[in-house]
């Protein structure tokens, strides 16, 4: 049972609990989008062969470093949360939405393959002065456009299959410790597989 | 760099299997999802109109400290706590507004009153502050825009019927600011600003 003391010790989310207004909150989201910027960069998602390497199974550094920082803010959401130092129920869980979701991935996936980049990256790569950054970062701000214009058409679609604001352990009925045990599993064993797979002769 | 990553991914490992222990041997209540739909807002003088108008189904409450809202509260609002809304039974069509100067309060009061059916909740942004900045204490600088003018005698006839006293030609650091004006303000500030408001106005003896 979650203990009440640890609901007064609780710090973050900080906008939520008031140590960060509104506008300390857009300077921090300013400072942290820099900061995961030249992460990105440094691990190399700059590069579009890099990143098209993912689909081909010969470079799988996306999947490593992507499930490593899904896996690192799950064990650290979980024991901050557990130590009374993150107040879970604050942080904004977005709904799920199965049919557009699936779908917008699907394009999201093609979009990735076609360009090399996602929209993270492609911002990284125009940053760093490769034109094919630039050229996706337009691409991207004419889908975007085109989105918007089409939104009424799209509306039905968009709003389909509205599952709430559901977690992984709820749907499975697991307690949130035994999914994060479970995914950091996955995620090792995924490791593992995916340098059997870089490392295969080609 | 390998001697890292392998230590890393033992503290990962010893990590995980400690949280799925310790979820198992001392389970924890299941804490609701954060409310999925983003907060609505009310201004304080859309407030104060439904209020002048004896809108029926406007339900508002006060969800600071009990001393706070003896001090002094929005007229017509009601003082309660999040387990107190949960409680409370709010026949549909309800339009409840809630305010108050502590953000985990308010997200507990808005989870509590938001998961009854019928019920529109809205929260008052920067809650008894901007009610006494726009509605019961309107300021009106000596050099005006056209804006603050409009705004301004907006106010006039609701602070006049709520019995505060609007005045014009004040200097412009005294006029309230807030998200209105363009400055949103941290809780603590508007906390503060409200008290000095409060106090202002029991000096004054209604």
């Amino acid at each position: 049972v979650r203990a009440r003391g640890s609901e007064a010790l609780a710090v973050t989310p900080l906008t939520e609990t008031g140590w960060l207004d509104p506008s300390g909150a857009l300077v921090a989201a300013v400072a942290i989008g820099f900061g995961f910027g030249w992460c990105l960069e440094r691990g190399g998602l700059g590069s579009a062969p890099k990143l098209a390497g993912q689909f081909y199974l010969t470079d799988l550094t996306v999947f490593k470093v992507m499930f490593s920082a899904l896996v690192t803010a799950m064990i650290g959401a979980y024991w901050l949360d557990r130590l009374g130092l993150l107040a879970l129920d604050l942080v904004y869980l977005p709904e799920t939405f199965a049919l557009p979701q699936a779908v917008g991935g699907a394009l999201f996936g093609i979009g990735f393959l076609v360009a090399g980049l996602c929209p993270g990256t492609s911002c990284v790569a125009a940053a760093t002065g490769r034109r094919d950054g630039f050229g996706v970062v337009i691409g991207m701000l004419i889908g975007v456009a085109l989105f918007n214009a089409t939104f009424s058409w799209l509306e039905p679609l968009y709003s389909a299959t509205n599952w709430g604001a559901v977690r992984l352990t709820d749907l499975v009925g697991v307690p949130a410790g035994v999914g994060v045990a479970s995914v950091t599993a996955l995620a090792l064993a995924g490791f593992a597989v995916a340098g059997r797979l870089e490392r295969r002769p080609r | 760099v390998k001697s890292l990553h392998a230590a890393l991914a033992v503290v990962a490992v010893l990590l995980a299997a400690a949280a799925g222990a310790a979820d198992i041997l001392s389970p924890r209540e299941s804490v609701p999802a954060r409310a999925p739909r983003s907060t609505a807002f009310i201004s304080a003088p859309d407030l104060a109109e439904r209020i002048m108008r004896r809108d029926v189904a406007l339900r508002v409450f006060d969800v600071r400290p009990a001393e706070a809202y003896a001090r002094f509260h929005i007229p017509t609002a009601a003082h309660a706590e999040a387990a107190d809304l949960a409680a409370t039974t709010l026949a549909p069509p309800a339009a409840v507004v809630l305010y108050g100067d502590d953000r985990k309060a308010l997200a507990d009061a808005v989870r509590a009153v938001g998961s009854k059916r019928g019920v529109e909740v809205r929260v008052l942004r920067e809650g008894l502050s901007e009610w006494l900045g726009r509605v019961h204490e309107p300021r009106l600088a000596v050099d005006p825009t056209p804006a603050e003018r409009a705004e301004f005698e907006r106010a006039a006839p609701m602070s006049r019927f709520f019995g505060g006293v609007p005045l014009a030609g004040v200097p412009r650091a005294d006029v309230p600011t807030g998200y209105w004006t363009g400055a949103p303000r941290s809780e603590e500030l508007l906390a503060a600003a409200a008290l000095e408001s409060v106090a202002s106005i029991r000096r004054r003896g209604c």
